[in-house]
């Protein structure tokens, strides 16, 4: 029973991780990475060959250095800020919006097929698998108090990232970002250098996705291409919306509904005699559809990104105003306040 | 040199399934603009509506099992885009919403094939083809009538867009839809009609893709995608001929290159092309106006 509660808590607060690092690539800064969970699987992988020793038989993959727990995931998060870096040279400068979904979905779909097919790197399409769990010799630790353990950690790397992510999405950049989702033309003319902010919002983004996956990893101690199939990025995505695009306490809320209730939750229930994976994919499908009801009914999301207020000029300070009074249009497509905010 | 023209025959015939499928995913684009990310899936379906016909039901020879099963794709499609895609583009004016319910819908979609049809691989049931041998190629006759469709549809899409008023109507909504809107053209209509004959295309180009291959399974479609991006981007997006021209490069390119290099890699091919694409020419070998 202890073992099922602190496999959701895991995944409750990884997913958290992961939806921080998409919400200020999409929900701060309006890059719409359909390539998420590539730089998720490249944390994991590098995560993974960094832990593990070199001389593991059986298994086909590059590095092993053997570096304990802390460093390990660091390297793993490094490696895929190390990618957004190369992604985001080739595409960011040259592509609008749906260009840029369409090479990253097909960034996404090529990583796949490249991994599944190339052993040498991460083993090909087994994947690896007997990846150290961290922390068990130091502590001494069996097979379920890992399991609690391990949640309590990323519980704690989780808060540690919130309280960053805070901060930068509280600080100028996170106005400069959110004033170039709004309208990049009008924060590039008001000397805001567009390309350089959106690289940073990826590679911040890139390194929680990184750690998030570099978690996953050590967690279950196995990772394969199955594990990262374009739908999964849809699944944060799924998270983002739900908790409610651009507000970070928004992505705990998601992840609690979408990737705690609504995906791993029907795991635990039986199988369908005769139909294997029914289950799994009927649940797969109602969180495309319960996205899809979600961002047509409240678009906004459950926890509403806080409507910013500049500092009036003097303007007399008018009350708070809810997000969602302003009609979904307005909201989505551009808070004035937030666009004055990024002038300032 | 054999394996060369080897490697040709197929490309040719790669080149075909993925012309039908670009052409079906360009029509859509130039009319709505936005890119439909489930259309792999749509082509999944289209595979799987053959094989019920084929198959589970009527037994229906595979060719006319494929008409069928293209065309209640096309229907498919105009329900598709009445009730979902289309009130979405026009409640939002960003298109991010409508690009993440495409997804979704390609998510949902694929999960809803694997619940009906389950995730075994399965095989269409068709006479054995025999290899004829034209100059240096070498072809079986399902393969050279994969082409032969192929050929049909460029033949016929390029009619209705030159000759017929649908086409004319399709060009100028492509160009400026509120000029054609207020030049008198019902596009809504338009819309409907462009939406059918999407579906279809890609229904089709699923079917042809499980027949060229030998099999169908859920995921093919999918993983597909990405190189149809690749073809669309290479001829430059929204271009049906640009589309057309893409399909038929990269779809030699990909097999070809599988005579030199492993061929588990020859789908990479594919988004080195797209890459380079990107980077020398990003609005692709046709542009539309407007940058990338």
């Amino acid at each position: 029973m202890l073992y099922y509660v602190f496999t959701l808590v895991f995944f409750l607060f990884d997913y958290f991780i992961l939806a921080m690092g998409l919400n200020i690539q999409y929900g701060a800064t309006g890059i719409l990475n359909f390539a998420y969970i590539g730089f998720v699987a490249v944390g994991a992988y590098m995560t993974g060959v960094a832990g593990m020793p070199s001389n593991i038989t059986g298994q086909h993959y590059i590095l092993g250095l053997g570096l304990p727990f802390p460093l390990n995931t660091l390297f793993g998060g490094l490696s895929a800020m190390a990618m957004a870096v190369i992604v985001a040279l080739i595409t960011l400068r040259r592509l609008r919006t749906d260009y840029l979904a369409i090479v990253l979905i097909s960034l996404s779909l090529v990583l796949y097929d490249f991994c599944n097919n190339f052993v040498p790197l991460f083993n090909g399409a087994d994947g690896l698998y007997n990846v150290p769990a961290p922390l068990t010799k130091a502590l001494g630790l069996n097979v379920n108090s890992f399991i609690v353990v391990f949640a309590c950690v990323t519980g704690v790397v989780a808060l540690i990232l919130w309280f960053v992510m805070a901060r930068v999405t509280n600080a100028p950049l996170g106005r400069s970002l959110r004033a170039i989702r709004d309208d990049s033309t009008v924060a590039g003319a008001l000397g805001k250098d567009v390309f350089r902010m959106q690289l940073k919002s990826m590679l911040i983004g890139s390194f929680y996705a990184g750690i998030g996956g570099g978690l996953l990893i050590q967690f279950g101690g196995s990772f394969n291409p199955t594990a990262w199939l374009p739908g999964e990025t849809f699944v944060v995505f799924a998270v983002l919306i739900v908790g409610g695009a651009g507000n970070n306490i928004g992505m705990f809320v998601g992840a609690l509904l979408v990737e705690t209730l609504l995906i791993h939750l029907p795991a635990f229930l039986p199988e369908i005699p005769g139909h294997p994976g029914l289950i799994e994919y009927i649940d797969s499908a109602l969180v495309g559809i319960v996205l899809m009801v979600m961002l047509w009914t409240r678009p906004q999301g459950i926890v509403p990104e806080r409507v910013r207020r500049a500092v009036t000029f003097g303007v007399p300070d008018r009350p708070e105003i809810d997000a969602r009074e302003l009609g979904s249009a307005e909201v989505l497509g551009a808070p004035v306040a937030a666009a004055t905010e990024g002038a300032k | 040199m054999s394996l060369f023209w080897l490697s040709v025959g197929f490309g040719l015939v790669t080149a075909s399934v993925l012309s039908i499928a670009s052409i079906g995913l360009s029509l859509q684009f130039g009319i709505t603009n936005y890119v439909n990310f489930a259309y792999g899936d749509f082509m999944a379906l289209g595979a799987f509506f053959t094989y019920v016909f084929n198959n589970q039901v009527l037994h229906f020879n595979i060719w006319i099992a494929m008409v069928i099963g293209s065309l209640l794709v096309g229907a498919f499609a105009v329900i598709v885009n009445r009730y979902l895609l289309g009130p979405f583009a026009r409640r939002f004016q960003t298109t991010h919403y409508v690009l993440i319910v495409t997804f979704g819908l390609s998510l949902v979609m694929l999960n809803l094939i694997y619940s009906i049809w389950g995730a075994d691989v399965r095989f269409y049931s068709m006479p054995i083809a025999s290899a004829l041998s034209i100059g240096p190629l070498r072809l079986t006759v399902t393969q050279l009538v994969v082409i032969g469709i192929a050929a049909l549809m460029i033949g016929s899409i390029h009619l209705v867009l030159q000759r017929t008023r649908l086409g004319k109507s399709m060009r100028a909504m492509s160009d400026n839809t509120t000029l054609a809107m207020t030049s008198g053209i019902d596009t809504k209509r338009i819309t409907t009609l462009t939406w059918f004959l999407s579906g279809s295309m890609a229904g089709l180009a699923g079917t042809v893709l499980g027949i060229s291959e030998g099999n169908l399974t859920p995921a093919s479609g999918e993983l597909f995608l990405f190189v149809i991006f690749a073809a669309v981007i290479l001829g430059g997006i929204g271009s049906i001929y640009g589309a057309m021209g893409g399909a038929i490069i990269i779809g030699l390119a990909t097999e070809i290159s599988a005579a030199f290099i492993d061929p588990a890699y020859k789908l990479d091919i594919a988004f080195i092309a797209l890459i380079i694409t990107l980077l020398i020419r990003p609005n692709g070998l046709i542009a539309r106006p407007g940058t990338a």
